[in-house]
């Protein structure tokens, strides 16, 4: 290793890498990695470049052997400000507006000492101790932010600030620097499920250390201490277990005994012994292991229970949390809501000033500006300006369109490329947004509940147990009422169904705790199950088949040629811009070559720069044909191909010759085709459903093989829930996938909705499962995780019930003591618990569809 | 065995004694995040601000 260098920069390779160390010359060289000096005893790699210790000169040599080592160092030079492809997110300034009025602080911030205010935001992109390391930076990186304290899987901000210092839009902004994307944390609901997670908690602590207790002085008793030799002492333990035994039950079996009763009485209007609920047994068993356990204790004859039940409430508790806390964490993925449409509004006041106000203030007749980048609040018509409107949310269209005065806009879309004054005629609720999302978040209960296998069970035990009870009776009676009492008491402890009630939450707490490590989230257990009687599976286009944004689809020609064409394009906001500029990078052109310069739009053709020496065209073949001479002819063809798949065509002319040409359009996913074959090979019937054009979405479906009849565009989001309708009307089973407002109405019309990634506000709140993963592969991935998660159900629960039969039977042969149950319910706890945790369901190993997780 | 008589109820006054005080600390919030102290433990501490802002 070498001499340690006297002071690390933070970040060594941005800007000048190499810095000047003292003492002996040879060793200012810098690292050939790190830029660090190598000291005075460098460490050769493979290709002989010097680099300060071991370390380095391994990860080069191992970058060089992958094949990396050019592109690497290229990308080490960059100052990231100079490559505006990889702009980093530019909060909207109506969001960051939002964050300053005064009626947000006082609505989502609370008071602290000294005039500080809290506030929890979410903030997108959070994934490692990086990220947590840089959040919590806020406080020495801002002036007025006291304390910031990120929890990483929840992706929330607890930060305290002082309003008089600083504003939360500026905090929003660093954040946005580094590609973190913060939102206040509107929703409240959240807050109440933190609430009863956390009082659950503390029963169940309270339980077990009830419990703990307990066991203890029942082991004193199992190992002798009888009434025989130390009657005092014997009795005492007795009453010391009852003293504990009583807070366990009552505190710690409260919800136990509350849902047993809302089960009994619901049973009882409806006269159906199935409505009873698996906490029924579970309840009857506590209170008669405890009342028999209590008057043995006062009696001072017979045996005590106080143990057995402890545990038992304990057990059953910790599974309770468990699920919650699974249950928790899917829920609040679906909880990030992206303002959808915002909430504040620029309102052009009578004098021709704009103030930005509250939506809920403007209305019908009112007229709002919508600066370029933001989304357009209000249902209405353009009275002044043109620009370009991105529909996606509505259509689900990838493609941007024209609008000028007289043309309707929409709340929800957003405004590409100039400023647009509109004259709102919908507002709020009104607009065709409102409506959506209203149905949406109100929806009737949409389908019958589900009610879990293990639920069903429910009553059938208790019916069973009560029979078993009386056999015993029968039985033991001529014996004496005592031994008949014992031994019914010992076949409901025995019997209580602590592992059964443990089974279902563990198994789904597990697999959904596994699922969403694995980026999916789902919603309740229900789902799960659901997912396994699916039969017909609804795919949006947009997003989910196709990558979701414009990219170069195919192209012919001169590779360098694309990266001029990006160079020039770089600061354009035109979709073709975007996908060359994504594709090929706008600082991908060797430094000799320079930014472009001298570049001039002409609207609707395309676009002329210079780079370097070069000129450059980029624009509609026909333009460019007209400028630079005619393109030969396989270009043509290709050209003319490309059209009919419905991308758009785009030519390139370096210094007046035609050099290459492009396809821009949203390209298919290359995993769709397989999967869709797999999707279908299983059984389940395909559909597409898209807003999207007729004539692309017929495309797509040729390329994935599925039957014309099975795709179909232009499909309102109206259009789509009433597909889904009619589908149901046939008695299928539908599972609905989207991403936009647009498919929001039919996901909650699915039997199951699944959300992907990126997803609006309003998909999340309808869907069931939240897929941060985009593409169809994180599909397969849900349905055959659901189906081994229930399969580990079934013998979790086959399980219980066999070690029930067994105890049942045991009791009632007399051969049941405390001991016996004591030792039999861990014994059977932890084989339900090992079957839960190391179930198949949502493994490590590669997944169905044969892909490694990708991450996007 | 007759001090078992004094120190059962003094074992079981810290054992109440704990369970109060795991009520305050879940009250509290500070089981609300397993995952993320986890983390911090990896990062270094900052160098001291010359304001005088307190540190987190």
């Amino acid at each position: 290793m070498s001499v340690a260098a006297p002071e690390r920069p933070r970040v060594a390779w941005r800007g000048a890498p190499a810095r000047p160390a003292p003492g002996a010359p040879a060793a200012e060289a810098a690292c050939a990695h790190c830029g660090l000096p190598v000291g005075p005893r460098p460490v050769l790699t493979g290709a002989g470049e010097a680099c300060c210790c071991t370390g380095c000169a391994v990860v080069r040599d191992a970058l060089a052997a992958a094949g990396l080592g050019a592109d690497y160092d290229r990308l080490r030079g960059f100052d990231p400000a100079a490559r505006p492809g990889s702009r980093p997110k530019v909060p909207e300034a109506l969001a960051l507006a939002e964050l300053d009025a005064p009626a947000f602080l006082a609505a989502h911030t609370r008071e602290a000492e000294g005039g500080r205010r809290t506030v929890e935001l979410f903030v997108d992109g959070v994934h490692c101790a990086a990220c947590v390391w840089l959040v919590e930076r806020l406080p020495y990186e801002i002036d007025g932010v006291e304390a910031a304290r990120l929890d990483l899987p929840r992706a929330r901000l607890a930060l305290t600030f002082d309003p008089a210092r600083v504003r939360l839009s500026e905090v929003a902004r660093w954040l946005a620097r580094f590609g973190y994307a913060a939102h206040p944390a509107r929703q409240s609901g959240s807050g109440g499920a933190t609430e009863a997670e956390r009082k659950l908690l503390v029963r169940m602590g309270v339980a077990w250390a009830l419990a703990g207790n307990v066991m203890l002085v029942a082991f004193a008793l199992y190992s002798g201490l009888d009434a025989a030799a130390d009657p005092a002492l014997a009795a005492a333990a007795r009453w010391v277990s009852l003293v504990l035994a009583v807070p366990a039950v009552a505190y710690g079996g409260a919800p136990f005994f509350q849902r047993a009763w809302a089960s009994i009485g619901a049973a009882w209007r409806a006269r159906d012994a199935r409505r009873l609920h698996l906490d029924t047994p579970i309840a009857l068993g506590v209170l008669a292991g405890f009342g028999q356990s209590a008057w043995a204790t006062v009696t001072g004859r017979g045996e005590v229970w106080f143990d057995s039940v402890a545990v038992l409430i304990a057990a059953l508790l910790t599974a309770r949390w468990l699920q919650l806390r699974s249950r928790r964490l899917a829920g609040e993925a679906s909880d990030r809501l992206l303002a959808l449409v915002p909430r504040v509004a620029r309102r052009v006041g009578p004098d021709g000033t704009v103030a930005v106000v509250s939506l809920d203030e403007v209305r019908p007749g009112d007229e709002v500006e919508v600066p370029a980048g933001e989304v357009v609040p209000v249902d209405g018509v353009v009275t002044r300006g043109a620009s370009r409107l991105d529909r996606a949310v509505l259509t689900g269209e990838a493609r941007p369109e024209p609008v000028a005065i007289g043309g309707r806009v929409e709340a929800g879309a957003t405004n590409l490329s100039a400023p647009l004054r509109v004259r709102a005629e919908r507002v709020g609720e009104a607009t065709r947004v409102g409506r959506l999302l209203a149905w949406v978040e109100r929806g009737e209960a949409r389908r019958a509940p589900v009610t879990l296998l293990a639920d069903r069970i429910g009553g059938g035990f208790v019916l069973a147990v009560f029979a078993l009870a009386a056999v015993t009776a029968a039985i033991w009676l001529p014996a004496g009422a005592d031994h008949a009492v014992a031994h019914i008491v010992a076949l409901l402890v025995v019997t209580c169904p602590c592992a059964l009630g443990m089974a279902t939450p563990l198994t789904f707490a597990v697999a959904t705790g596994r699922a969403a490590r694995r980026g999916i989230f789902v919603k309740s257990e229900e789902a799960v199950q659901r997912l396994t009687e699916v039969d017909t599976v609804v795919l949006d286009k947009t997003g989910t088949l196709t990558e979701g944004r414009m990219t170069i689809a195919a192209w012919e020609g001169d590779a360098y040629a694309l990266d001029l064409a990006a160079a020039v394009e770089a600061h354009a906001t035109h979709p073709v811009a975007e996908a060359l500029v994504r594709e090929r990078g706008a600082g991908a052109l060797p430094e000799a070559v320079g930014e472009a310069g001298d570049v001039e739009a002409e609207a609707g053709r395309g676009v002329r720069g210079r780079v370097g020496s070069h000129t450059v065209i980029v624009g509609r073949p026909d333009w460019v044909e007209a400028v630079s001479g005619p393109l030969p002819a396989p270009w043509r063809e290709a050209l003319a191909g490309w059209a009919a798949e419905g991308h758009t065509p785009v030519a390139v002319a370096v210094d007046g010759v035609p050099a290459a040409v492009l396809a821009v359009g949203d390209r298919l996913r290359a995993d769709a085709a397989a999967l869709v074959a797999q999707l279908e090979g299983s059984g389940k019937r395909v559909l597409i459903l898209s807003g999207d054009h007729p004539a692309a979405v017929a495309a797509v479906a040729a390329r994935l093989g599925l039957a014309p009849e099975r795709a179909h565009g232009g499909v309102s989001p109206e259009g789509k829930r009433d597909a889904v309708a009619a589908m149901q009307a046939e008695g299928r089973v539908v599972l609905m996938v989207g991403d936009g407002v647009n498919d929001a109405a039919a996901l909650r019309q699915a039997d199951v909705g699944a959300a992907v990634g990126g997803g609006t506000t309003a998909s999340l709140v309808a869907a069931d499962l939240f897929l941060t993963r985009p593409g169809v592969a994180p599909l397969l991935d849900a349905l055959d995780g659901a189906r081994l998660a229930l399969r580990t159900v079934r013998r979790v629960l086959t399980l219980s019930l066999v070690y029930n039969a067994v105890g049942a039977a045991a009791a009632m042969a007399g051969l049941v003591t405390p001991l016996v149950a004591a030792a039999a319910m861990p014994v059977s706890s932890l084989a339900v618990v090992a079957l839960a945790v190391f179930q198949p369901a949502f493994g490590l190993r590669a997944s169905v569809s044969g892909l490694r997780n990708t991450q996007e | 065995m007759n001090v078992l008589f004094i120190l059962v109820p003094l074992a079981l006054s810290l054992a109440l004694a704990g369970v109060a005080a795991f009520r305050w600390a879940v009250r509290d919030g500070q089981f609300d995040d397993v995952e993320t102290p986890a983390v911090r433990i990896l990062l270094d501490d900052s160098p001291p601000r010359n304001e005088a802002a307190p540190r987190p």
